[in-house]
């Protein structure tokens, strides 16, 4: 094991820990820009439609998640997060990833009402249709926000733990330079 | 009605005129919302609006203020300034003021039902309801599976009645009915409301009849733009547009086979009044809705009822406008506690 190839790999570790790190800020930039938009139009669609109609009375205090978060392992061992519509895809299809729902508490935003209808709806009905039929277009630019978030989110939580394991690697690397050439620490 | 309202007007309603005159000019003026703009938190708001008009009226909250509680406190204001109207009133103007009801009560009512849908408790609907909307047999509405078990159990006493005659049907309620129902009912109230004006005659129908027609209309346009890519078909959508407007009947007609916001626009250029407010509106996010534009409309039309004296409809116009003061507060309070400052600007200033 040569220095020389040893601080190149070094050198790569560093640059694409930095390159994962801009991103990184890139995407939690978007995010907040999202969020805050989505918070926006909702206080828009509050002023259309009437500061009681958008609240917490128009949702059920248990719901079904519409979207689900999937890990997955990658080559290196990596778990990477997918977010995906959760009737999209049944278990069996998904193949080498394990389909892992968070709990329903983090998606309050996106979820189903449980019916009185005795038969199970199989189509998801869209959280939209809790404020009526005919909402004013500045609910939808929510929605729309807030499902775009929801992607962000799940890139960063992917992004974050790239990141970790860049820093772990390239301390290893930095012990074992060390010791191969203790007068250059 | 015979001509000369100014001869007898004030026997009856003299009194009511004046204290509503009074409460008109105690609104909020342009300054009060420029110190309102810029205040940094829900607790400086709370201090500025208590150099107003509203006083204490936040004392009695607990921490944290939040926007909500401050709405609801504003609407106990307005309901409690209403209450003594309607109570010193006499006829015509009683019922005026229960035609003016009408319209909060189809809100709790629809209200009370999505919050059946939810299974939510009645009592937790109860608190959230409008106040001036409140009726006696709001607790037992969720009780109802259908629209004929609603108005035969629960509605048929209160006034809400006469206004289900194209409602009934044997269809269970859910979100696309309630919604529909919402609509039909608001239809039958308001073409009813207009009818009374109409038939009222003198100054009262020379202000409140063109208020109705544009609220018609504005219902007409604004149900037609939410409903483009929903469920609701076009024949549906013609059943819910109010007929005492300008639009009807060759508007309204091609306002249902309208597709998008174009064509929208095209049936509105053929009517003068609706032409300039098309032409205002922003296109995108940047700059004004449809409903902004329409609000502004409503509340230039409020106040020039002011200017002439001996009718009902000074009424109706504070209260419309003092809606659209606690619409701009709340907006200014959201803006504020989202911290998100760049549209706080977008109130409607009335005096």
């Amino acid at each position: 094991m040569a220095a020389p190839d040893l601080r190149s790999e070094l050198d790569s570790l560093l640059l694409q820990l930095l390159r994962d790190l801009e991103e990184l800020e890139a995407k939690r930039a978007a995010l907040n820009a999202r969020v805050e938009e989505g918070w926006l139009s909702l206080s828009k669609a509050r002023y259309a439609m009437g500061a009681k109609s958008v609240g917490p009375l128009q949702y059920a205090s248990h719901m079904e998640p519409q979207v689900c978060v999937y890990t997955s392992e990658a080559q290196d061992g990596l778990q990477k997060f997918w977010v995906m519509r959760a009737s999209a895809q049944t278990p069996e299809e998904l193949g080498p990833r394990e389909a892992v729902c968070l709990s329903p508490a983090l998606r309050r935003r996106k979820g189903l009402t449980k019916t009185p209808e005795p038969e199970s709806s199989p189509a998801p009905r869209d959280p939209l249709n809790w404020f009526g039929i005919l909402v004013p277009h500045s609910l939808r630019h929510a929605q729309a926000s807030f499902r775009e978030g929801l992607q962000l989110a799940a890139d960063m939580a992917s992004l974050q733990i790239r990141i970790d394991w860049g820093r772990s690697q390239l301390r290893g690397l930095r012990e074992k330079l060390k010791h191969l050439e203790p007068e250059s620490a | 009605m015979l001509e000369g309202a100014e001869l007898y007007f004030n026997v009856d309603h003299g009194y009511l005129e004046g204290l509503v005159r009074g409460c008109k000019a105690s609104l909020l003026t342009q300054q009060d919302y420029i110190n309102l703009v810029q205040c940094e938190t829900l607790e400086d708001v709370k201090i500025h609006l208590q150099t107003t008009d509203y006083g204490n009226f936040l004392a009695n909250q607990t921490n944290p203020l939040t926007v909500s509680k401050i709405d609801t406190e504003m609407r106990k204001k307005l309901c409690r300034e209403f209450e003594y109207f309607r109570n010193h009133s006499l006829e015509p103007l009683s019922t005026f003021f229960t035609y003016m009801t009408c319209s909060y009560m189809i809100d709790n009512v629809i209200l009370l039902m999505n919050g059946a849908l939810q299974k939510k408790s009645v009592k937790e609907i109860l608190v959230k309801c409008h106040p001036l909307g409140r009726f006696t047999e709001m607790e037992a509405v969720n009780i109802a599976e259908t629209p004929s078990d609603l108005f035969n159990a629960v509605l048929v006493e209160t006034p809400l009645a006469p206004f289900f005659q194209d409602c009934m049907s044997e269809n269970t309620l859910n979100e696309l009915n309630i919604e529909l129902l919402r609509n039909k009912l608001y239809k039958s109230y308001l073409e009813a409301f207009y009818k009374f004006c109409k038939n009222h005659g003198d100054v009262t129908a020379e202000i409140m009849c063109p208020i109705l027609e544009f609220e018609a209309d504005r219902r007409a346009f604004i149900i037609t733009l939410n409903s483009f890519g929903t469920e609701l078909s076009k024949d549906d959508r013609e059943t819910l547009y109010p007929t005492c407007g300008k639009l009807y009947p060759e508007g309204l007609r091609l306002l249902a086979q309208a597709e998008d916001f174009d064509q929208m626009r095209r049936v509105a250029d053929h009517y003068g009044v609706y032409k300039p407010l098309f032409e205002a509106v922003g296109d995108g996010n940047g700059g004004k809705t449809l409903e902004d534009v329409f609000y502004e409309r409503e509340v230039q039309m409020n106040v020039l009822a002011f200017n002439r004296q001996f009718h009902y409809g000074v009424f109706y116009a504070y209260t419309k406008l003092k809606e659209q003061e606690m619409r701009n507060i709340v907006w200014i309070a959201e803006c504020i506690s989202q911290r998100h400052r760049t549209k706080i600007n977008s109130y409607i200033p009335i005096l």
